[in-house]
């Protein structure tokens, strides 16, 4: 097999397609990770998302409704998360657990009772995000494919990455934020609102998470199927580890494991079991997490 | 003297608190004018920290009135009393260690044009409030990476760019070195000659009588009295914090026995990946207490967690009983006859969820007698458990209450009767003492004599002066990841350890 | 008098956490139009009445799976280590259970017993590859465990759709295994099997090693506080190699329960789409990681599923009700944080 030839046009052009919804629920797992919320509602999150997405776009009429019913959906369980989280001071870990499940439960109960299917539910009336073409960018050899012809979202994880970049590092909210995450004690004590930053960073990561899910459900395809988040919310945690909470090193983890799954998606074209190239960027994100090296979890 | 004569900055007046139904203020008063500084002394557990809580909007008072510039104040938060004009230098830093120093001081308050922060206007700032106090640091420095002086000054400086004239300050002195506790006298002369009042807690009677105009001493929650420093003597103010005359414990002479345990050329890594002991070399003998001084982090904690096998040495060798366990698991330490107090008591010393009997019973579980057959005899483990309980005097209504509910000095207690239950021949024991109250102190420190007079070898680590000069045999000073220094306890005077805590001599 | 006190002390806080649900669960009917009385009353009768006690034996049935997977999460959480691994671990105990069911000669017995040791091996090993990544390289268990699951249940589909396929049948499933080695049933006619008093014995056996013995005094220690096990001589390493061994085996022993027991083949999907993992998982965190506390967790959550087919039948609410219903209590559950992971308070919180 002539590996070169694995980096074809479809290979560069699913890469950004891959990574973006990785990328934006990273960007929200970095926001509350910095500010000392461990958030593995992710998950949760973005599948929310997706469903909000489609149910949107069937009957707001369009991708645009799809987009905002998203990140509506997103925002809602990101409150509840963060009601439980940040108001009622509970455990983290469970809280996310239970946000994954209630997220899974509930959109596969509101896909029975609005749509009245199991399983999946695709209609013509779900309109899909629509395709920019780069002129100029459009016609050049891997820059074009890898560039242009993505939904509006892929641009817009891009510009959310650097206006990240820029809020932590350049802004007051930032620089709060940075410090109610390492001692939210001695922030209280200068009077800043902890409580306030961590439902904003809770909030933020159910938008970008909502965004992630509408990328899914109408970017990747234009449909909804039962979890079909897949665990790219836990790559994405794993994504914060890795890229240690820096949102530079966050895209660059992202790119990784969204290489990862585009390569499979382009193995699979070489006839390869799907189950055998499905599992490769869980392999990949696994495999990254020696490298990470968390501290050391126990005593 | 004119501080008595100003205006004052803040007066108590009949401040009642209660937590549960321990009253840890009793309708206190204190009056302090601006220009003072105003010592504030007691023993642990006297309300000194909870009475500064009330005033610093930390804790609602249960009866009382808080005037501040004579006009009445409620606070319902820190934030209220930085307003007012109150800054608070706390015990434990309240800083971001990966922030810098002018992060730190604006932190909250910050310069900033349209949500930008101004970070320079912030060095800026920083820089001049810093040269007009004679406080010195550099505004761009990582505060993680400072020495405990100077962090203390992060935190007087951001007092100060929050206009505080009323600056209280908790046990400051207890994390420096002689030479940065005068330069810190000085920077507190100085701004209380500026106009500010100047609480300083503290239970070292030498400083208070060195740097306060006036003290007030607490017991038990109230106000035992209010002294010119300049017209009373430290025999005084103890007599006051203590209700009797202090007697000097009679110290047993002990009979020193062979060597028990052997460190020898001891290397360990510290927190940050640092070196935090350099070639450590130390013995102690069957029957000895040996003390080891010095500033918090000079890596006394490095080396009882080497020895305790909590933290793997880089080189050397740790010998108990002449064997070799430097890479031992804690199991085969224990066995060798290794008793451990550790200074995190509620971290590593106990499980406080669990019960005192099963928080006793740690270690010991693999003891037939207590677990035949690996199956738990829960009467047996009970009634052991009540012994400990009596012998130790310890506070619990039953032994299979959670340790949570017990109070600090029980719950040293505890821990000390746990390690002492076994059949050990070294005790390391950091800070048997810290944040335990008078009454579990006496029955704490007979029994670490109980056990060296019976042959046991202790190795002391204490920051309290006094404590190593009344229970040890001999006092090593560390600095600085080494040994520098080592004297005899009749030798032995706070003048003498504190220049070699400060690595001076 | 203590002991009780204790035991209704612990049983508040779920209590508490059902009843929020509970009410929850009403607001959200409303909103979408249902009537919350007649949805419930339909899930009680749906869970524990019917002709003959059914409906009953089915809780009973579905409740074997559930308890199992959450005793294998409780094993855990108990100790401290976070296996969010169940559903890998039980996928490859039911997985190996079959081929070992398959491959040996004769059947019987002997390979029913020698498919079960396959299993929780299977399981058992997959875990333990978790505990040795984050003991010996500091990889998070949290996150290794979920992210192990993916490749566990498509390496089991792989097989299932390709070499192992039962190419007759035209499923993704493997062969039925010999009529001798399925677990026996309880009762002419009835679909209780074997498998249920396994399970139900196990998990007398795991409280009473957690609760009784030495092992299990450093189990739940350790998942206290840590540290504090470590300083008074308990080897974590050891003890978390045990524990997640011990907890993936759990899982896997269920994989084979269901292969042998209901079964009778390894189905793709079959492990995995009912959730038998994760609603173990809840269970444990319900309970507080009691063994004891599993079985009437366990048979409650079995109770609101099979409750749900119920409701579903009896009114309009479809029965994925139910899966609301479940994360919504461990959502209160969460909010109580001495009901977190290891049943009471983490280090240093106190």
């Amino acid at each position: 097999m002539d590996l070169l030839g694995l980096f074809d046009a479809t290979l560069l052009g699913s890469l950004p397609r891959f990574a973006t919804p990785i990328l934006l629920a990273a960007l929200g797992g970095l926001l509350c990770e910095r500010a000392g919320v461990f958030n593995i509602g992710l998950e949760g999150l973005m599948l929310a998302g997706a469903f909000g997405a489609v149910v949107g776009s069937y009957f707001g009429g369009g991708a645009l409704a799809g987009v905002g019913v998203a990140v509506l959906a997103g925002l809602a369980l990101a409150a509840l998360l963060a009601l439980f989280a940040v108001t009622l001071r509970g455990n983290e870990i469970v809280i996310g657990i239970a946000i994954n499940l209630l997220a899974s439960g509930l959109t596969v109960y509101l896909l029975r009772s609005i749509f009245g299917v199991k399983g999946a539910f695709q209609d013509p009336a779900v309109v899909g995000l629509p395709i920019h073409r780069l002129p100029g960018v459009e016609a050049l050899p891997f820059l074009g494919p890898l560039l242009s012809g993505h939904s509006s979202i892929v641009y817009l994880a891009l510009a959310a990455t650097a206006a990240i970049q820029l809020l932590l590092f350049r802004h007051v909210i930032g620089l709060r934020l940075r410090g109610v995450g390492e001692h939210a004690e001695a922030a209280m004590t200068l009077g800043v609102g902890v409580d306030r930053l961590r439902y904003g960073a809770i909030l933020a990561s159910g938008a970008l998470c909502g965004l992630a899910g509408a990328q899914l459900s109408l970017g990747n395809v234009t449909l909804f199927v039962e979890n079909m988040s897949a665990g790219r919310g836990w790559i994405a945690v794993v994504a914060v580890m890795f890229g240690r909470a820096h949102p530079l090193g966050v895209l660059g983890a992202c790119l990784l494991f969204g290489f990862t799954e585009s390569l499979g998606f382009r193995l699979q074209g070489l006839m390869l079991p799907s189950q055998l190239t499905e599992s490769l960027p869980y392999m990949v994100t696994l495999a990254s997490l020696f490298v990470f090296r968390a501290r050391a979890s126990r005593g | 003297m004119a501080a008595g004569l100003a205006a004052p900055a803040f007066e108590l007046e009949g401040i009642t608190k209660r937590f549960g139904a321990v009253i840890a203020n009793d309708a206190v008063d204190l009056r302090v004018a601006a220009g003072e500084i105003r010592g504030l002394v007691g023993e642990n557990g006297a309300g000194k920290t909870t009475l500064m809580g009330v005033l610093y909007g930390m804790h609602r008072p249960d009866g009382g009135t808080i005037r501040v510039a004579g006009r009445t104040r409620r606070f319902d938060s820190p934030l209220d009393a930085i307003r007012a004009g109150l800054g608070m230098v706390h015990q434990h830093f309240m800083l971001f260690d990966s922030l810098t120093v002018a992060e730190n001081v604006v932190f909250g308050s910050e310069p900033a044009r349209g949500g930008v922060f101004d970070l320079a206007a912030a060095r800026r700032r920083v820089a001049r409030l810093a040269e007009r106090y004679g406080l010195e640091v550099d505004p761009d420095s990582r505060v993680g990476r400072l020495p405990v002086g100077v962090r203390q000054r992060v935190e007087i400086l951001k007092a100060l760019y929050r206009r505080a004239e009323i600056l209280i300050l908790d046990e400051p002195t207890a994390v420096l070195t002689p030479g940065e506790q005068s330069a810190l006298f000085e920077v507190l002369r100085r701004l209380a000659a500026e106009g500010a009042a100047v609480v300083f807690i503290s239970h070292k009677l030498r400083e208070v009588l060195e740097l306060c105009h006036r003290a007030t001493v607490l017991r038990g929650g109230r106000v035992t009295g209010t002294v010119e420093t300049a017209r009373t003597t430290a025999d005084e103010l103890s007599r006051l914090m203590v209700g009797k005359k202090v007697v000097a414990p009679q110290v047993p002479v002990h009979e020193l026995g062979a060597t028990v345990l052997g460190v020898e050329s001891l290397e360990v890594r510290g927190r940050h990946g640092r070196s935090a002991l350099h070639g450590l070399d130390l013995t102690v003998r069957s029957g000895e207490i040996v003390g080891v001084a010095g500033v918090a982090g000079n890596g006394q904690s490095e080396l009882a967690e080497a020895v305790a096998g909590l933290r793997p040495p880089a080189a050397g060798r740790v010998l108990i009983g002449g064997a070799d366990l430097t890479h031992a698991p804690i199991a085969l330490r224990r066995r060798a006859g290794l008793a451990y107090v550790p200074e995190d008591r509620d971290g590593t010393g106990l499980a406080v969820a669990a019960s005192v009997a099963e928080n006793l019973l740690m270690g010991f579980e693999g003891e037939p007698r207590l677990a035949p057959r690996g199956v738990l005899d829960a009467e047996a483990i009970d009634a052991r458990a009540r012994g400990v309980v009596e012998r130790y005097a310890i506070q619990v209504s039953h032994v299979r209450d959670p340790a949570a509910t017990l109070s600090g000095g029980n719950r040293q207690k505890l821990v000390v009767g746990r390690e002492l239950l076994r059949d050990a021949r070294l005790l390391v024991v950091e800070q048997p003492t810290r944040g335990v109250d008078l009454s579990s102190i006496e029955v704490i420190h007979r029994a670490l004599g109980d056990f060296s007079a019976a042959g046991g070898a202790v190795l002391l680590i204490s920051s309290e002066l006094n404590e190593l000069m009344t229970l040890a045999d001999r006092i090593v000073v560390m600095y600085g990841g080494r040994l520098v220094g080592e004297l005899e306890r009749d030798n032995a005077s706070e003048e003498r350890l504190g220049l070699l805590m400060a690595g001076a001599a | 008098m203590r002991p009780w006190r204790t035991a209704l002390a612990g049983l508040e806080g779920p209590l508490v956490a059902v009843g929020g649900a509970v009410a929850a669960g009403a607001l959200f009917m409303v909103a979408t139009g249902h009537d919350p009385l007649a949805a419930y009353g339909a899930m009680i009768t749906g869970a524990l009445g019917g002709r003959g006690l059914g409906n009953l034996l089915a809780t009973l049935l579905r409740a074997a799976p559930i308890v199992g997977m959450g005793l294998a999460a409780a094993v855990a959480f108990r100790a401290g280590f976070f296996n969010l691994g169940g559903e890998g671990q039980l996928v490859l105990g039911g997985l190996a259970g079959a081929v070992v069911a398959l491959a040996l000669p004769g059947g019987g017995l002997l390979t029913a017993l020698l498919a079960t040791l396959a299993a929780l091996l299977a399981g058992g090993l997959w875990a333990l590859a978790a505990a040795f990544f984050e003991i010996r390289f500091r990889v998070p268990l949290l996150v290794s465990t979920l992210l192990m699951n993916y490749p566990a249940r498509l390496f089991a589909s792989y097989l299932v759709n390709h070499p192992l396929r039962d190419v007759g049948s035209g499923l993704p499933q493997t062969e039925r295994i010999a009529g001798g080695v399925e677990l026996a049933r309880l009762g002419a006619g009835g679909r209780l099997h074997l498998g249920v008093l396994v399970v139900a014995a196990t998990v007398l056996a795991a409280a009473f090693v957690v609760r009784r013995t030495r092992v299990g005094y450093r189990m739940r220690m350790a998942g206290l506080n840590a540290r504090f096990a470590r300083a008074g001589g308990v080897d974590l390493d050891r003890l978390g190699y045990g524990v997640m061994f011990s907890s993936g085996a759990l899982a896997g022993l269920v994989g084979a329960v269901q292969v042998l027991g209901v079964h009778h083949r390894f189905i793709d999907g079959s492990l995995t789409d009912p959730l038998w993992a994760w609603t173990g998982l809840m269970v444990a965190l319900l309970c507080g990681s009691r063994p004891l506390g599993v079985l009437v967790a366990g048979l409650f959550f079995a109770a609101v599923q099979t409750g749900g087919f119920g409701m579903e039948r009896a009114t309009e609410v479809p029965r994925e009700l139910s899966r609301v219903l479940q994360a919504l209590i461990i959502l209160f559950v969460a909010a109580q944080a001495r009901f977190g992971f290891g049943g009471g308070e983490r280090e240093g919180t106190g």
